[in-house]
């Protein structure tokens, strides 16, 4: 089964087309790159899954239930967790609350106005697990906008995991980081258990291609090619119109 | 048929006036994002130095052309000096400034003018009448009508042929990009911030013959002027004239037909075009997220052992104080306590969900009448008034609350204040019920457990034990799941909804629980004060809560209380020996958004934080 399916999605602002009959399928378990020059309607595919963005045309299906022009919360509440391509966090709280309200979204009882967070030890107990995975142990007590740019990254996906999710849309999760930070952000995707579907946008093809079961190429919204790493290699238009510019 | 065309001609005389405020206001905000509630104010200041031009030449036309100036380099300065450091904080704080700004220039008009109606009189060109078909018209006023639509088409000349007016449309538009193509953003600012407090001057001169001098005209002006641009569609001139139009003839037509009913009218017609189209008819759909005013900063741990020991010794202070004095002295800290309770409940939706309410004192009213009107009606104990009050103002929270989320900011802001005035037009105009602006009066003071509470002792520990228990629950809701909730819409709206927050109804639920404990304070207080007028709900009153939780610390639970406390200290006993408390205390508020933005207890807060960052810093 297919845990996300757009069929002919489309999408426009004016004139401009930045999302073209693009029918994607991730299926159970896979992880999904997208790749794309810039402008080729990437982050726009994305916001469209999660909610943000609503398609002109076209359909969503997230576990073979159609969630096209849902809120962004209830996309969530169908096991759909992003993160966002700039860092979008509670600057102002520490480390472990970002995580503690994401824990609290999927597994504790938001309209509870009476005891005390400090004593939801089973909440807490989950974010500093996730704490853990993305490698900010021991940053819990820090507020976020003290953290290093990089730490954010990891947070931000953190706050994807916390809700955990079965389709995780990660929206550049190394842009701008270091080559030694993008070498711990691999380690930790690759680390992510195989139950979690990913669908992924990145820009680093050494990172494409060590991650990716399947590849789908944009170019001006339209979906250009979709396949292995070996044949999106092969591919001839993929490789005049993407790799010949970037190699 | 003559009567209804000269309602006609009256509401299109009305409408350009409005238009004459709309206009800047419209402008303003779709450059600057900012709504100036000091726009009215810069019209009653240009009504009066029209006045004092008047009484030195003698010449309504030297007065009209002379008095917008002086206005205008008002406007100026104020821009300049206290808004332009504003401009990389939130949007809110420049409104909160220009809040501050409003008590100022009332209490300066007041003690140069005094509070009696003035009027300038007809320019003697200008005196005749005019028949139009069959109906008799003044010649001012077919002249106001002239000067508003030359203005307008002036206005519009200049915005769509003149290279400036394209700067000031494309800022509208996007005013980042507009100063990456070159254009001067914080001169354009400065610019249109000055035509527009010109207007506004100009249109105060211009009203004067028609609608009178007094203290109280900026809010009777601007109020209205808010509802034209948030039915015109906020940052659109032609929205603000069609607006004007529609407001100014539904006002007329309204007081003409239905003088019961005139308030609600223009109400009515703002609360269905917004349900038609949120952004107003000719408004552009502001996607961005509000940024919300400047909140105290969290504490990340328990607090720090001083707190607690002051806490300790402050609460000894609260249950020994009337032992000490006698008589007002415990009334006054017992009005305090029930201010306390409504400023932290305010603070529930602005400093902890971050939405801005002008309209709050609402729902304190509606706990007040309850508990009265009950009362005098039905001889409902008051006590059964108070549980009352309570559930109406709940469910008027809800009910206003379902229509104001929706918007964002500002239009947050004014929608909130349009529903509060709603209200109280409702106090004012249901006089059978409500005594009008009279007010009404409960007929004997309830007991406190069998506890007599005229005795002024009882009255204190009553409120006192009130207020305890109010601060403690709202300090658990705060630490709870539900209150962090509330903190994370504060921060970033959109991504608590992508971690599947439906941040909508939290925030609706923020403002019933707000509105809520309002009504308690309310009930309170009309036991307490034993009487309630339309005065205590008026958007004014509002503006006074708002003011004592930014004073206070906003986002902080106890600050709101200092607030509250300094704020009714400085009204009791700065008005006893001087009558310009509104100028200082307007004056202290301003000096607070510019320099301690986190109002008293954020600013201590900040000094904790920095202790306890110097401890933590390996030596």
């Amino acid at each position: 089964m297919s845990v996300l399916r757009t069929e002919r999605l489309c999408r426009s602002f004016g004139n401009l087309i930045v999302t073209s009959d693009v029918n994607l399928t991730v299926e159970d378990g896979e992880r999904h790159v997208i790749i794309g020059p810039n402008g080729a309607g990437k982050t726009s595919l994305i916001n469209q899954i999660g909610g943000q963005l609503a398609p002109s045309s076209g359909r969503i299906f997230v576990k073979e239930v159609d969630i096209t022009s849902w809120p962004p919360d209830r996309v969530c509440r169908m096991g759909v967790a992003r993160t966002f391509q700039r860092n979008n966090l509670f600057q102002k709280l520490s480390v472990i609350e970002n995580l503690r309200l994401a824990v609290q979204a999927r597994r504790g009882n938001p309209l509870n106005f009476f005891t005390p967070v400090k004593r939801l030890r089973d909440l807490i107990g989950r974010a500093e697990a996730v704490m853990r995975q993305v490698h900010l142990d021991g940053d819990g007590g820090r507020l976020v906008r003290n953290l290093s740019y990089g730490e954010q990254r990891q947070l931000e996906v953190g706050i994807a995991l916390a809700g955990e999710p079965d389709l995780l849309l990660l929206d550049e999760p190394t842009s701008g980081m270091s080559p030694a930070e993008t070498g711990r952000m691999i380690e930790l995707i690759a680390g992510l258990p195989r139950s979690l579907s990913i669908l992924m946008i990145e820009h680093d093809m050494k990172v494409v291609f060590s991650l990716a079961d399947r590849i789908t190429v944009l170019y001006y919204g339209e979906v250009l090619a979709t396949g292995t790493a070996a044949e999106i290699q092969a591919n001839d238009r993929v490789r005049e119109v993407y790799l010949g510019v970037a190699h | 048929m003559d009567f209804l065309f000269a309602q006609l001609i009256n509401g299109l005389v009305y409408g350009m006036l409005l238009f004459l405020m709309a206009a800047g206001l419209s402008l303003i905000f779709g450059l600057m994002n900012v709504v100036s509630l000091a726009h009215g104010s810069f019209f009653m200041l240009g009504a009066f130095l029209g006045l004092a031009a008047f009484q030195a030449t003698h010449s309504f036309w030297a007065a009209l052309v002379l008095a917008p100036l002086p206005t205008l380099v008002l406007g100026i300065i104020m821009e300049l000096l206290f808004m332009r450091p504003l401009y990389r904080r939130g949007h809110l704080d420049q409104v909160l400034l220009t809040f501050g700004f409003t008590f100022v220039f009332f209490d300066a008009v007041k003690s140069i003018w005094g509070s009696d109606i003035r009027s300038l009189p007809t320019p003697e060109a200008l005196q005749g009448v005019v028949h139009i078909a069959g109906g008799v018209f003044s010649d001012y006023r077919l002249f106001l009508i002239g000067l508003g639509v030359s203005l307008a088409i002036l206005f519009w000349l200049f915005l769509e042929r003149s290279r400036l007016g394209a700067m000031v449309r494309a800022g509208v538009d996007d005013s980042t990009m507009a100063a990456g193509l070159g254009a001067n953003i914080p001169a354009l600012f400065t610019g249109v911030f000055a035509v527009g407090v010109g207007l506004a001057g100009l249109g105060g001169v211009a009203a004067g013959p028609v609608l009178g001098l007094y203290p109280g005209m900026d809010a009777d002006i601007l109020i209205p002027s808010f509802i034209v641009i948030v039915i015109g569609g906020m940052g659109s001139l032609r929205g603000a004239f069609l607006g004007s139009l529609l407001i100014g003839e539904a006002d007329t037509f309204g007081k003409a037909y239905v003088p019961s009913m005139a308030l609600f009218l223009i109400y009515l017609v703002m609360a269905v075009v917004l349900l038609v189209r949120p952004q107003g008819l000719f408004g552009i759909k502001h996607t961005g997220a509000a940024a919300a005013p400047v909140s105290a900063p969290l504490r990340t741990g328990a607090p720090p052992a001083q707190i607690r020991v002051a806490g300790v010794v402050v609460l000894a202070a609260m249950l020994l104080y009337p032992f000490l004095v006698a008589g007002y002295p415990r009334t006054l800290i017992a009005e305090i306590y029930i201010f306390g309770i409504f400023a932290m409940s305010l603070d529930v939706l602005l400093g902890y969900t971050g939405l801005m309410s002008l309209g709050h004192g609402a729902f304190f009213g509606l706990g007040a009448y309850a508990v009265v009107i009950l009362g005098s009606f039905f001889g409902l104990n008051a006590w059964l008034g108070v549980a009352a009050g309570v559930l109406v103002a709940a469910f008027g929270a809800v009910v206003v609350g379902f229509f104001c989320v929706r918007a964002i900011g500002v239009t947050f802001l004014m929608l909130t204040l349009a529903f509060s005035q709603l209200i109280y037009s409702v106090a004012l105009k249901w006089r059978d019920v409500t005594g009008g602006s009279d007010g009404i009066g409960i007929p004997g003071k309830p007991s406190f457990f069998g506890w007599d509470l005229s005795d002024s002792l009882v009255m204190y520990y009553m409120t006192l034990i009130f207020f305890v228990l109010c601060y403690w629950s709202l300090r658990r809701l705060i630490n709870s799941p539900l209150g962090h909730v509330f903190i994370g819409v504060r921060e970033n709206e959109p991504r608590m909804q992508a971690i599947g927050y439906r941040t909508r109804a939290y925030k609706l639920l923020s403002f019933t629980i707000g509105g809520t404990v309002a009504g308690f304070a309310g009930g309170l207080y009309a036991i307490f004060n034993g009487f309630i007028s339309p005065d205590a709900i008026y958007w004014s009153a509002s503006g006074d809560i708002l003011i004592m939780v930014m004073l206070g610390g906003a986002g902080t639970l106890i600050g709101p209380v200092f607030g509250a406390g300094i704020f009714l200290l400085m009204k009791n006993l700065v008005s006893s020996y001087s009558e310009h408390w509104m100028f200082i205390i307007g004056s202290i508020f301003i000096a607070c958004v510019l320099f301690f933005p986190g109002g008293i207890w954020g600013t201590v807060r900040q000094f904790e934080l920095r202790q306890l960052w110097l401890k933590r810093r390996p030596a």
